[in-house]
């Protein structure tokens, strides 16, 4: 059972990555706007441009 | 059946065909504008648009070369300083942009402007519609962004962020932060805490349990530090200004427990409470925070505001030719031109021309004033149709407008302010809450000292007013909720309190109590040729081609008519021509006939064919909410600026208590003042610019959404449909959430007085005073979303 001295310390270790990675994301304004973030998955950002010649 | 435009999905209008081929299919359009736009979007291969939008576009309004000209104004430099930074080779701009509708839109405008070289980075916020732009100015002239976004149907304009919002967009982010921690911690603290409860049944080796003490330990104490800080502030502020608030009690239950249990921990006695003030200021961070965005999302709304102030005037250079300076360069005695359908920027004197201008925004008045030479104008007024020329004699802080801005902050810093239900009840929830553990602590010391604190610290815990400080934020989120959808903004967190305790209501008369705007009222027809329609028939197309405010009028009568020849005579009419036939439309007594009362007369080879009177119509719901207003016992006002007798008369109809017509924007103030000396409770609804320095003075303020915008911006309520059966719907869910609010209030307290004693017995270990407190939080949470569904 000791090994949980070692990996409890480990274990909050990713929770304060996890909390600098929130940091980040708060600073970058991810969490300004919650309803454009939901949608943008689905858009591709690099569609061919359409063929002109359709008109 | 008609068509619809695939773009704006407005019918298309018949006889006009346009197309636009999208994903091979040949789709209709209803204008050349939709058109343009929808093609450019497919050029640019963006029909995942039309694929994801979930609401439709507006419709598309084409720039005019005008418009252009404007645009083209944003490039320069002075004027860039307001509201462009640059540091290096890249720049950063806010616009405000119209249109944006759901998160297609967002994906399109970033899209489009990154497609342009040298554009760095595009951030589209979909709630506060504003986008901020970093791109490198030496390569693209800000214009060029503006106009790309008309070219895909968006209206942008930069937008000016005042301090104050800046520092709620920073307390927002703060709050997240704060919320993060929290939660992520929490989580971490709950863990340890469930295998201490655990440990407490089947027995735990005594290395563990402090091990994980002193894991819990660490792992709180960010929260405690960081996350809870805020209300120790509040409560040490609250204590300065010698009175006790909500964040008092609650600041004494997290940081006596977090004390007492890194004491437990380091000296290895008694009990730990880290697991419960976590989770306690978890909770309480968040019914916080939702409560300010809620509100933070309705001043946003408001904040995206045009200027009053033009940021640019046309004035003339040593050689007499006009050219485009920015407004703040302006001097005394300059001499300024303002074209037909310009803001003016300055207070001045006309010096040349003659037009009518609409004082509006300042009087509340809709009716255009005429203005001749030596005439004043001022600022943030709009000329309407002719060309004048004026010789500035004030600027700056000194104009009419400036003066009624200083007016409404000077009220502002003295405006009425009622002692909120929270903080009464945390005055005697704090005095109760100290003797009784003092009384606890002395109690036990005369039974058993060994024990005294511990115990005293769990009565600390067991009362810790969770529930009791989420009974009103939590209630007030979801009110604010149900009222944004109902089309009422909340701008303030007071509003709902003070609604209920109202005593009085007064009301702004043009665009408030009526529509703001000309209806027909009467039509008098003298001439047997013709008959009814057909005299407004013409008129309503010989108006058509006028900016006047009594053209709107004739709007739903406009028939299919042409015209040559048409001619505009300022301040007199309009003139046209017809198989020969010449018509006008304009003041009574034109080409020397008879003169009448009649706003607008009708001729036909300059003889008088028909006469019309015009109304400003009562608004449909006035005379309903007056009586219900008045069923309830408040007394109804009306304030209006007009001079004429129209209030007295409106007021009779709608039988109103009192009216005071010809007010200024301080009489206004002085009558409200007035009455909150004899100890009403004032509403004040209105709409103009002049009502801004009263809403600041009444107790609550009401604006219309057709109303100027700084009166919107100072309003604590926003009516987004300027419709007066808001105000009915106001007061019932004020109503109810006063109601939920007692409730809530009840619950907690009977949480709080039921396990005091126990606790005080010493009866309560810290996972049940942990189970207690969450379930007495949830079931004030969950009675507070019944009003989400009224």
């Amino acid at each position: 059972m000791s090994i949980i001295y070692i990996l409890v310390p480990i274990a909050i270790l990713f929770v304060l990555i996890a909390i600098g990675i929130f940091f980040w994301a708060v600073k970058g304004e991810q969490f300004s706007d919650l309803n454009k973030q939901g949608h943008s998955i689905l858009f591709e950002d690099d569609k061919e441009q359409h063929n002109k010649s359709n008109d | 059946m008609s068509e619809n435009c695939f773009h704006c999905l407005e019918s298309v209008p018949a006889g006009f065909s346009a197309h636009v081929v999208i994903d091979n299919i040949a789709q209709p359009m209803c204008c050349i504008g939709c058109q343009a736009v929808a093609q450019n979007i497919i050029d640019q291969g963006m029909t995942d648009y039309y694929k994801y939008r979930t609401v439709s576009a507006g419709k598309v309004e084409q720039l005019v070369p005008e418009q252009l000209a404007f645009i083209k104004s944003y490039d320069n430099e002075d004027i860039q300083d307001e509201f462009i930074s640059t540091n290096n080779n890249s720049s950063e701009v806010l616009l405000s942009v119209e249109g944006i509708t759901c998160a297609a839109c967002a994906w399109l405008i970033e899209k489009q402007l990154l497609n342009l070289k040298s554009v760095q980075r595009v951030d589209v916020n979909t709630s506060t519609n504003r986008a901020m732009i970093q791109w490198d100015k030496s390569e693209t002239p800000l214009s060029e962004l503006i106009t790309s976004l008309a070219e895909i149907g968006y209206k942008a304009y930069p937008f000016q962020s005042d301090l104050e919002a800046q520092q709620k967009q920073q307390t927002a982010k703060a709050y997240i932060r704060r919320l993060g921690v929290a939660g992520l911690m929490t989580m971490q603290v709950m863990m340890f805490a469930f295998a201490m409860y655990f440990g407490m049944f089947s027995g735990m080796d005594s290395n563990f349990e402090q091990y994980f003490r002193w894991i819990s330990l660490i792992l709180a104490t960010p929260v405690i530090l960081y996350s809870a800080l805020p209300f120790l502030s509040n409560a040490i502020n609250g204590l300065k200004a010698k009175q006790l608030n909500m964040d008092l009690p609650v600041s004494l239950a997290i940081f006596g427990a977090y004390s007492a249990s890194c004491y437990a921990t380091v000296m290895e006695v008694g009990e730990v409470y880290f697991e419960s003030i976590c989770m306690f200021t978890f909770l309480l961070l968040l019914g916080k925070y939702l409560e300010f965005r809620a509100r933070l999302k309705a001043s946003e709304f408001t904040a995206n505001l045009q200027k009053l102030l033009p940021l640019t005037a046309r004035t003339f250079d040593e050689n007499g030719k006009e050219h485009i300076i920015a407004a703040k360069k302006l001097k005394l005695n300059d001499v300024v031109l303002i074209k037909a359908g310009e803001t003016i920027p300055a207070d001045g004197v006309l010096i040349k021309g003659s037009t009518s201008v609409d004082e509006s925004m300042m009087t509340g008045e809709h009716q255009p004033v005429r203005k001749y030479v030596d005439h004043n104008v001022y600022a943030g007024t709009v000329n309407h149709d002719g060309v004048i020329e004026i010789k500035i004699n004030k600027l700056g802080q000194n104009t009419l407008l400036n003066q009624i801005i200083r007016l409404q902050h000077n009220a502002l810093t003295k405006r009425p302010r009622l002692v909120e239900i929270t903080d009464k009840v945390a005055q005697w929830f704090v005095a109760v809450l100290l003797i009784f553990a003092s009384l606890t602590a002395f109690g036990w010391y005369q039974i058993d000292p060994d024990v005294a604190f511990w115990i005293t610290i769990s009565v600390l815990v067991a009362t810790c007013p969770c529930a009791l400080s989420l009974a009103i934020p939590t209630a007030l989120t979801c009110a604010v909720a149900t009222l944004t959808r109902k089309g009422i903004l909340i701008k303030q967190a007071h509003v709902l309190e003070t609604l209920s305790k109202l005593t009085l209501f007064a009301f702004d008369k043009t665009g408030t109590l009526t529509q703001g705007k000309f209806s027909l009222d009467a039509v008098d027809v003298l001439s047997e040729n013709y008959t009814k329609e057909q005299v407004l028939d013409i008129a309503a197309q010989l108006e058509s081609y006028s900016e006047h405010p009594i053209a709107s009028a004739f709007n739903e009568f406009k028939g299919q008519r042409k015209f040559d020849d048409v001619q505009l005579h300022p301040g007199v009419g309009i003139s046209a021509q017809h198989n020969n036939t010449h018509y006008a439309i304009g003041k009574s007594g034109w080409f020397n006939t008879k003169k009448t009362n009649a706003q607008a007369t009708l001729y036909v080879n300059k003889q008088p064919i028909a006469r019309f009177y015009f109304v400003d119509k009562v608004k449909t719901r006035a005379d309903k909410l007056i009586n219900t207003l008045q069923a309830a016992n408040l007394s109804c006002h009306m304030l209006t600026g007009d001079a004429s007798d129209a209030g007295a008369k409106l007021a009779k109809t709608l039988k109103l208590d009192s009216v005071q017509a010809s007010c200024s924007p301080e009489d206004k103030q002085k009558a409200v003042d007035r009455w909150s000396e004899q100890g009403e409770i004032v509403a004040m609804v209105g709409d103009g610019v002049n009502d801004s320095p009263v809403f600041a003075s009444a107790h609550l303020s009401i604006a219309m959404e057709s109303g100027a915008d700084i009166s919107k911006n100072s309003a604590d309520v926003v009516l987004l449909n300027s419709d007066l059966a808001s105000i009915e719907h106001l007061l019932t869910i004020a109503k109810q959430t006063r109601r939920i609010i007692k409730q809530n209030l009840t619950l907690s307290l009977l949480y709080n007085g039921s396990i005091l004693p126990l606790a005080a017995m010493g009866l309560v270990a810290p996972w049940m005073a942990a189970i207690g407190m969450t379930t007495s939080s949830i079931i004030v949470i969950c009675n507070s979303l019944r009003l989400l569904k009224l």
